[in-house]
């Protein structure tokens, strides 16, 4: 089985980088992440500037007093964490898209479900490869994240953590772009699908005003962003590790559902 | 290296179309059997749930004893299968591409390089056998279709419409590779050139609306004329059903 994967895992890598889209995604995003992670390192300088000049004194601020909540953490990686979360939300459906989609409308998906190869075997291998892929992804931003922890002196565990949420979050909206995927023939509906599900589970705070209390906690629950703040002030917690996980393993269940009722048409 | 293929009343509904109805055959070891048929008859239809690609509304298909609904990884272990209009990685070069296929027919090493050699052989891929296939005819990728279902030697040898499309030249030679598998494998001709069947089959068996409408050995067929008279007899010259 092993051998079977890894043929499959290799055929996926050939496919994704022998288009343009992958090379596109990566380049865009580590250049959208570069900037937007230089632009809150710049205020966040501005703003250290302000605390320290001396001009400021007459204006109520002590003199080179910086109040505590004014940190790299809280100026660079909570905000620029936000950032890259929805840039993965706009760069993975473009990626996830085409990996059953373009199966099923060249009718290779009849050669590989012919050729004795498990269903839960493709969705595993098309699943681990775009897993592999956001790890390319975020690999190629963590570049000036590093940078700034070993300057800053702030603690390799908190880049660690910041990149595990990543990780665990871009796999999860991977994933439910690849079950979207799955379900149809067309790159275009499987594109809009893998947009449309992430952004309605991104956050619920426009429906918590017209819903019970308890309803608006359970939407909270659900939500991806409640998940994933945490991760970037370095704390990982198994909750929200265990919520990604699910969404991940539900989507790649989902993909191998896909597979099998396609039997049945 | 051959198996008996049994169908048992076999049907197969799309909503309210029945595509293939109650249909029960039995193909013996080492037969090369043809189906034929108008369009919508469901031959490929039973090809798709023999292959275990579909399930079967009803009925079950086994290969020497079984089952393809219950046990299809077993059966597709034992089975090759080059489908109509052969769907194939355009991106693929012909060697990568058969170094898959043997590799999720769970081949290595020295038995797979020499399996590749092989097909590669036997279907006369040499000289394309470092290009693209999307840059290829329609005969070589014909042929490269046959080419990974043999791979693994299989027992049962499936062939949807193998020289649909082809020029004359092209179609004689595929069908002289198809004679040369003879004897090597059960083989499964689904086609619609009745001219090729009677060159190539041992026995026919003619679909018509989901339904055996006949079935004839190459000797009744002779015998009573030709494949097309019983065509003709059976289906009309002017029929085409919904698919």
């Amino acid at each position: 089985m092993i051998r079977r994967l890894w043929a499959l895992a290799r055929k996926e890598l050939r496919q994704l980088f022998a288009s343009p889209i992958a090379y596109v995604v990566l380049t865009v995003y580590v250049a959208l992440t570069g900037i937007y992670f230089f632009q809150h390192l710049v205020s966040y300088n501005q703003l250290l500037f302000v605390y320290q000049s001396e001009g400021l004194t007459a204006g109520g601020f002590d003199q080179g007093t910086v109040p505590s909540q004014i940190n790299v953490l809280n100026e660079v990686f909570v905000p620029s964490a936000d950032d890259f979360g929805l840039f993965l939300l706009v760069v993975l459906p473009l990626v996830t898209m085409r990996v059953f989609a373009e199966e099923r409308a060249n009718g290779t998906d009849e050669l590989l479900l012919t050729s004795g190869l498990r269903p839960f075997e493709v969705a595993l291998a098309k699943h681990g490869v775009t897993y592999f892929f956001v790890l390319l992804l975020l690999a190629g931003s963590a570049i000036y994240p590093a940078v700034v922890v070993l300057r800053a002196g702030l603690g390799f565990e908190h880049l660690v953590a910041l990149y595990s949420g990543q990780l665990l979050y871009g796999c999860a909206v991977a994933s439910i772009g690849l079950a979207c995927s799955a379900f149809t023939s067309s790159q275009i509906v499987a594109a809009v699908l893998g947009y449309a599900i992430p952004f309605v589970l991104l956050d619920f705070a426009w429906l918590s005003n017209t819903v019970s209390e308890s309803a608006a906690a359970l939407l909270r629950e659900v939500a991806l962003l409640s998940h994933y703040g945490s991760f970037a002030r370095g704390v990982i917690e198994l909750r929200h590790v265990v919520y990604f996980a699910g969404i991940t393993a539900l989507g790649w269940l989902a993909s191998v559902a896909s597979l099998e009722l396609s039997r049945a048409r | 290296m051959s198996a008996k293929i049994e169908a048992q009343r076999v049907g197969k509904r799309f909503g309210s179309v029945v595509a293939l109805d109650s249909l029960s055959l039995e193909i013996s070891a080492g037969e090369v059997f043809g189906l034929i048929g108008p369009n919508g008859a469901g031959k490929t239809t039973f090809i798709r749930i023999l292959t275990g690609y579909w399930l079967a509304s009803e009925g079950d298909v086994r290969v020497d004893g079984v089952s393809v609904t219950r046990q299809r990884f077993r059966v597709q272990a034992r089975l090759g299968y080059a489908c109509e209009q052969p769907k194939l990685y355009a991106d693929h070069r012909v060697d990568t591409f058969l170094h898959f296929m043997a590799e999720l027919r769970g081949l290595s090493g020295a038995r797979l390089r020499g399996a590749v050699d092989l097909a590669v052989q036997r279907l006369g891929l040499e000289p394309v056998v470092r290009r693209h296939i999307g840059v290829l005819s329609k005969g070589f990728r014909q042929r490269v279709a046959l080419a990974q279902a043999i791979l693994h030697e299989p027992a049962v040898l499936v062939v949807d419409e193998p020289t649909v499309g082809l020029d004359p030249a092209q179609q004689i030679e595929l069908r002289r590779i198809l004679a040369g598998f003879k004897g090597q494998h059960t083989v499964i001709l689904c086609t619609h050139q009745l001219h090729e069947a009677e060159l190539l089959c041992d026995r026919v068996a003619l679909l018509d609306a989901g339904r055996l409408a006949a079935l004839a050995t190459a000797d009744e067929i002779k015998s009573g004329g030709s494949l097309e008279e019983l065509f003709l007899a059976k289906v009309g010259s002017h029929h085409e059903t919904a698919p």
